[in-house]
Formats: structure tokens, sequence, C-alpha cells
């Protein structure tokens, strides 16, 4: 059956409000979008990083990022972070002969420390990474409410970002967080140049402190690209409790206004899952949207299934220290 | 010895003494001997405001405190609090002849709505057949006197109980020095109780367990002060120990609110933290209770003293907490 494209937009451009262009013209392909103003097209669906990491064998993580480039996946991410960096390497292996066919993320772990910081940990990065640069290079885990504070500050890691991009070892920069819009739109005050910005968006978002409603506006006004992350909650609390299956769960992420959709997939069968959806996807309407939003309303409005945002489950063990917060074994959420 | 003040609450035309003794820590006391003593010393030393609620230590909190004010109940005023959180007012009836018993009384002066943390909470309460209508028919029972809620999450959650309009006698929050610059009660709730009427209750003037204090970033003495001298009826603390008892009773004992330019001061260096770090209420779910969690659907900590209690609990051999 030949797909429709209610989307189908030629060329690149700034996506507006509310608007997908989706640009595939082979039957079942994972349609490509562009990212932002950086003249870049990416794949609807984006490798997530940290899951890379947790895949039980090396040869399984080398088998994922390379299915998933055969299917039509460029966007990879990555953070300095992941698993002491056993993310970056084994995704700088996976990569190898096949740098120039993708996108490639990783973001700087300062949480608040200075430019020197994040310059130390590019270069790791990059070595990890067997790379001499990356496309995109994010500012990570911006989920404390005095963190846009200290990243603009005088020697904080905005200046980082300036100098690598002048060095021309990273092309793009943005920002990443899972905690509250609030803290989103404080670093988007700042008006600085982002390149890209990267949030939790699922159905869950829209009734809880909601990105898609506060921040993706503000991103698409400004001809930022929006990455979004966490369709499935973080761990898939919504789809395990029964809420939502994994398959309307990732279409109504990939279906809001954003330039991809990073999903972590640890296993060959979660990238399989997570393919079917994006071959050949179909963006859900504006009914569809609203419906599922409705139907999973009651869950949403505790921040029940977006643990990230309502507890600190998912706010990393170097955030806690260098915030002087418990360890996730003292403190588990 | 100087006595501690009294101060009014709200609209009530009951007075307060302006340290109240909290429910939970009570239930942290060595044992039963200590706690009726810690409550017997506290209303010697001038401390009337007494809190509490249906879900600390599984009853034992409000078991203990209805023994240490056993002939004393006419010299104090008795707060305890239901956990409905979000559920009907039917519990809520179930749950507030229950505390009556503990208590060994047949009123409560102030009953309040607990742990008001989720973003939907005020909703749930403020439905048909939600917990607003069991505070209500208390009141016309005769069972309460008074009635308010409690959240030590954030204030835009106190700001849309309030929004619902409900006529409530009190209401609870956090109130330190940290909370001044970090999504904070006293800037957002507090202007908002002066300008109804509502009597402001303050609590976790130590940060919840003292966390400041003990790494040495404020002393106990500028930290319960700086509470003290916000404009509330009462400011609440946990008392397991008397050598806590008698440091706090030495503070509200002739107390002397700060000047507005030393709390300024404090403010400003609590400021430093401005990542929620010293008031962990706020920024993670470590202060919500198994009760609550489940309520809402939320992971339980297999780790923490409460849900070790409920499993405890759970075993039925009729001896709730024996040791």
């Amino acid at each position: 059956m030949r797909h429709t494209r209610r989307h189908f937009v030629q060329g690149l451009g700034v996506a507006g409000a509310g608007m997908l262009m989706d640009t595939a013209s082979a039957q079942g392909a994972i349609p490509k979008r562009p990212l932002g103003k950086t003249g870049l097209q990416v794949s609807a669906l984006g490798v997530g990083g940290y899951h890379i990491g947790t895949t039980e064998t090396d040869d399984e993580a080398n088998r994922i990022v390379a299915e998933a480039i055969d299917a039509g996946i460029n966007f990879f991410d990555n953070a300095w972070e992941y698993h002491d960096g056993k993310s970056e390497t084994r995704m700088g292996n996976a990569l190898k002969g096949k740098r120039d066919q993708v996108v490639l993320m990783t973001k700087v772990c300062t949480h608040g420390r200075k430019k020197d910081v994040a310059m130390r940990m590019l270069e790791e990065s990059l070595k990890r990474l067997q790379t001499d640069h990356l496309d995109i290079w994010q500012v990570h885990e911006v989920v404390y409410d005095n963190d846009p504070d200290l990243i603009f500050a005088k020697d904080g890691a905005i200046e980082a970002l300036d100098q690598a991009k002048q060095q021309g070892k990273v092309r793009f920069v943005g920002f990443t967080g899972h905690k509250d819009p609030a803290i989103h739109l404080k670093m988007l005050s700042h008006n600085y140049a982002f390149d890209t910005v990267q949030m939790p968006l699922n159905c869950f978002d829209a009734s809880y402190r909601s990105f898609e409603t506060q921040v993706l506006p503000e991103l698409s006004k400004r001809g930022i690209a929006p990455l979004g992350m966490k369709s499935m909650s973080g761990s898939g609390e919504g789809v395990r409790n029964g809420a939502v299956t994994a398959a309307e769960a990732l279409r109504y992420a990939m279906s809001l206004p954003v330039a991809v959709t990073i999903s972590g997939m640890e296993s060959l069968e979660v990238l399989h899952q997570n393919l079917e959806v994006a071959r050949g996807f179909q963006a859900m309407n504006a009914t569809e949207l609203t419906a599922l939003r409705n139907r999973v309303r009651l869950y949403a409005t505790d921040g029940r299934f977006e643990l990230f945002k309502s507890t600190k489950k998912y706010d990393g063990a170097l955030g806690r220290e260098l915030h002087g917060f418990p360890t996730p074994e003292q403190l588990p959420a | 010895m100087a006595s501690i003040p009294l101060r009014a609450l709200g609209k009530t035309n009951v007075q307060v003494s302006a340290l109240g003794m909290g429910g939970h820590h009570l239930g942290d006391a060595k044992d039963e001997k200590t706690a009726v003593q810690l409550v017997h010393d506290a209303v010697d030393g001038g401390i009337t405001f007494f809190d509490n609620c249906w879900e600390y230590h599984l009853g034992k909190s409000e078991e203990w405190l209805g023994k240490g004010l056993k002939g004393r109940r006419d010299k104090a005023f008795l707060m305890t609090k239901v956990c409905t959180h979000g559920r009907d007012s039917g519990l809520a009836m179930r749950m507030l002849e229950e505390s009556l018993r503990r208590l060994q009384t047949d009123h409560l002066d102030l009953w309040q709505i607990h742990g008001v943390t989720f973003d939907n909470d005020p909703e749930l309460f403020a439905r048909k057949g939600g917990a607003a209508e069991a505070l209500t028919l208390a009141k016309k029972q005769g069972k309460v006197r008074f009635v308010g809620f409690t959240g030590h999450k954030d204030p835009d959650i106190h700001l849309k109980m309030l929004q619902t309009n409900y006529p409530f006698d009190a209401v609870q929050m956090p109130l330190n020095a940290f909370d001044g610059t970090f999504r904070s009660f006293e800037t957002k709730v507090l202007p908002e109780l002066q300008r109804r009427g509502i009597g402001a209750l303050g609590m976790k003037p130590f940060s919840g367990h003292g966390e400041p204090v003990m790494k040495g970033v404020t002393t106990p003495e500028e930290t319960l002060r700086y509470a003290m001298s916000l404009p509330v009826a009462t400011t609440i603390t946990g008392m397991e120990k008397p050598e806590v008892l008698k440091q706090n009773l030495a503070i509200a004992q002739g107390f002397q609110p700060m000047s507005e330019a030393e709390m300024g001061a404090l403010r400003e260096r609590c400021a430093t933290y401005g990542d929620g770090r010293f008031e962990l209420y706020k920024t993670s779910i470590k202060y919500d209770n198994p009760e609550a969690r489940m309520a809402h659907g939320f992971p339980v900590d297999m780790q923490s003293k409460e849900t070790q209690e409920m499993l405890k609990a759970t075993k039925n051999d009729g001896k709730p907490f024996q040791e």
C-alpha cells in the first residue's frame, strides 16, 4: 500500500509550529526532516546513546548501529558521562567507516563547572568516538534551577561551545534537560544562538509541566531544531503499565514538529519494533493527537509516567555530586 | 523563664504558641516513655500547638501524642492530618475516626489535608466526592473546629488549592531561609494567606532533617529564628530528643524576631545553594510517604523507614510497634 503524505514538503526551511516536514519518497523509508536552520537533514528516528551502553554485548551494539544505518537512521545521540564513556567508545567502534553517513551528537557534562572542563571533555569524546569533529555538541542535563546561571556565567560552559565551534571541532551546538520547561525557557532567555534543543516529548508531557506547550512553540518561532526524547517515559513505564502501546507512544512523539525523536534501543528487538513505526511513518493528525492526550490525561497529571520530571530518579550521579545532592543510592528518587 | 509568644491563628480568634511540636519526629523518639515526657516538657515549656498526621509511623505518632496529652488536652491546640492523597471523602471520614481514637479526644482543633504535593491533588481534592466534602462534614458534626491543608512541594500547587476558594482556616508550608529564594512559599503563598486572613503554619525550618546545620552552613539559632520571624502563626518543628526540645525552647522563650536586614543577609547566604540541595522535599520524592506514592502510582522506596514499617505491619502479628 502506498502511504499518502499529508505533510510532504520539499526543500529546506524552518518548520512552523505544528507543521511536520517529512521528506521520504521511497516507500517504507524513514522520513528525513530539516534540522532547524542548519541545512542538515536528519532521520525522524534517532538512536539514543545511553542504551547503546546497556546492550548485553559489544557485538549487539555494533549490530544495532549497523542495522539502524541500513534502515535509514542517520541521527546518533550520546553523552560524555553515559556509562563512564562506554556508550561513546562503543558507538565510535560501531561507526568505524560509517562516520560520514551520520549526524553525530554528544553532550558535555560540566554540570555548572567551567569552560576548561568542557574543552577537556570534548577531546575525550572525540577520541572515544574516533572522529575529528562532532555534528552537534550539547550541554547535558540542564535540570537544576540554577544551571542556566552557571552555564552562562563568565568562563562557563557556553564559552566552550563558542570556542569549539570556532576551532571547527563541532558544527552545531545546543542543550538538553529532562526536568522543567521553565529551566529550558531560562536557557533560551539568554538569546544564545543554539542550533538544537533537546527535551522530553510524549503523550503524557502535554498534561504535565509541558515542554510541548511551553518550549516547542518557542523553538519553532526561533528556528531552533527541537530534538524529542523519552517518548516511552524514559524506561517504558507507561507502556508496561498498559496506559499506551509502544507503537502509539512513539507515533505520538514523532508526530510533533520535531527534527528527530531520539529513542533508546538496547536490543535488536527494540530497534525492530521502533523501525516498524518509523518506516513509512504516518503522522497522527490533530484529532488523533488530542484523543491520545485526553485518554492518558488521568495518569499524566501527577507525573507518575514522567519520573524524570517528578523525581530524582533520572538525575545522573555526576550532576548530583556537583550540585551537592545525595547519591542515587542514598536518594533513589 | 520567659514564655513563648502566642500569636493569632488567622481569623479564628485562637492564639497558638509561636513554636509548635511536629508529630512525625515524636514517633521517632526512642520509646513511648520518652515521647510522653517530650510532650509533657513541651506543654510545661509553653508550647500549645501540636501537629500530627494519620499516616505518621502508621499511627504510632498519634497514639504517643494521645498518651502524652492525657489530662492536658485542654492546654493544647491539637492538629492532625488526613491522608486521602486524592481519594474520596468516605475514606477521609474513616481516617478521622481513627485519628480521634488514637489521640484520645472527641474533637480536633485543626484537621488538615496532608501531603498536597502532586500537581493534580487540588483537582482531586475539590472534585465531587473528594476530600473537601469531608472537611465540611467533619466541621458540621463538631468533630473538628478548623480545617486546612499542607504540602511541601511547590508554591504553585498551594496557590491552586487556594484558587478552589474552599474556606480554609489554616495552611501549612515549608518556610526557611533557603525557601526565601528557591520555589518560594515565602514570596508566593505567604502574602496570599495574609490577604485572605488564613492562618499560616510554617514547617521544615531545619530543611527537614537539619541538613544545613549538620553541614555547617547555618546555625540552629539563626535557622529557627528566621522561620519564626516570618508572619506565621506558628513554626512547627520536629523534636525527637530532649536536647532538641531544650535547644528550641531556649530560642522560642523570649523570642526576638530578626530584623529585615538580618533576614536579608541570611537569605542571600542561602541563595548560593540555588539548586535546592537543602530542600529535598521540593526537589525529590524522598519526603512523599508510601501512602501518597501508592495512591498516585509512584514507585515506593523499599529502603525508606516508612516502607519498612508498612512491610512490618503486613506481618500482622498483632504487635505492630514492637522493636
